[in-house]
């Protein structure tokens, strides 16, 4: 696969995996939060909104690098 | 009776309006003017956090009213190279994007080091400091900055044209230092514009333009602060404190796109050094 359309690839898998993420950071508590995510605290019930506001930010980032990059290309004259 | 009165809310909203634009720090400013003027305001306390969001608002507002043309034809911009997968020679959709670039890691740093950042330093001893170490940033921005070639066109064409994306991604990056009070977004942001090569005039616009969605953000994120509990008893003067300050930001970003078309960073560094060390001896003595 060329190199390019690798990057795509991860950009694309990485979006979804931030959506996902930043999903389970506006759904679960503090306490529920797997261990090595940044904002996990043992007996917590904050929600960690701003952490899911981040990570949707760089998802989307991803999904709009990738949209740029499959876009159809320009003849050169 | 009310936490903060009228009076200090209309000082502290006419204080913000003028020094979130002008490259002096609006942190430090409201962390030090209450501490000179023997305010007892605890800086930490959540209605004083609920009161900022109002005016933080209503500067983000002003700003976006301010540059609302601009806005219109860079969403535009946007719009088209989302259509047409491609940015290419459009200076409207460069602008959007780099825009959007620059805002993604001030974003991300704003909201996970904050809260952080401001209950570490929120004391008017470090403010005062950091506001002098402004004025360094300012006088360094002022002697690094690159000469900016003399371009046609109008003004977000010849940002478009002069700014990278990684210069973009820097830039606003380097925004998040306003996080510690003291030091100035737009000093920070307007200083990295000169580094890339924009003139002042076009840092300048540059700087409000970036600084628009994430002050924007910041308080609408916040604004549930305001409507709940934690705004009980400063929804009043907040509204009062909001009217200040557009008022004194519509006039701050009027003055400054004019200021700049001629000069420099030079006072605003001056008087940051000086009022940072004379604030800093004050509190030391």
């Amino acid at each position: 696969m060329p190199y390019r359309k690798q990057l795509v690839a991860l950009a694309v898998v990485l979006g979804i995996a931030l959506v996902a993420i930043a999903v389970v950071y506006w759904v679960e508590p503090a306490r529920s939060l797997p261990s090595f995510f940044p904002g996990h605290e043992a007996g917590s019930s904050h929600h960690h909104v701003k952490h899911g506001i981040a990570a949707v930010l760089v998802g989307l980032a991803c999904f709009a690098f990738a949209w740029f990059n499959t876009g159809p290309k320009k003849r050169s004259a | 009776m009310h936490p903060i009165t009228y009076f200090q809310s209309s000082m502290l909203g006419l204080l913000q309006g003028v020094s979130e634009l002008f490259p002096v720090s609006s942190l430090g400013h409201t962390v030090i003017l209450p501490k000179l003027v023997g305010w007892n305001i605890h800086q930490n306390a959540s209605y004083f956090l609920s009161f900022l969001v109002a005016l933080h608002l209503a500067t983000a507002l002003v700003l976006l009213a301010f540059f609302w043309k601009d806005w219109v034809r860079i969403i535009k911009g946007l719009g088209r190279s989302l259509r047409d997968r491609e940015i290419g020679a459009d200076p409207d959709a460069k602008l959007g994007w780099l825009l959007i670039v620059g805002t993604i890691p001030a974003g991300i740093l704003g909201l996970t080091l904050q809260d952080y950042l401001r209950k570490l330093f929120a004391s008017p001893e470090y403010a005062s400091i950091f506001l002098a170490l402004n004025g360094l940033v300012l006088f360094g921005a002022e002697m690094l900055r690159r000469r900016a070639p003399q371009t046609e066109g109008d003004d977000d064409t010849r940002i478009a044209r002069t700014v990278g994306w990684w210069q973009t991604f820097t830039v606003g990056a380097a925004q998040a230092i306003a996080l510690i009070p003291g030091f100035s977004r737009s000093g920070a942001s307007i200083g990295g514009g000169l580094l890339v090569g924009l003139s002042h005039k076009d840092a300048a616009r540059f700087a409000f333009l970036l600084a628009t969605p994430i002050i924007l953000a910041a308080a609408v994120l916040k604004l549930p602060q305001l409507a709940g509990s934690q705004g009980n008893g400063v929804r009043g003067p907040a509204l009062v404190g909001a009217l200040c300050a557009a008022v004194s930001a519509y006039l701050a970003v009027r003055f400054l796109m004019r200021y700049f078309e001629t000069r420099t960073l030079t006072p605003f560094a001056v008087y940051c050094l000086c009022a940072g060390t004379a604030a800093a001896i004050y509190f030391a003595v």
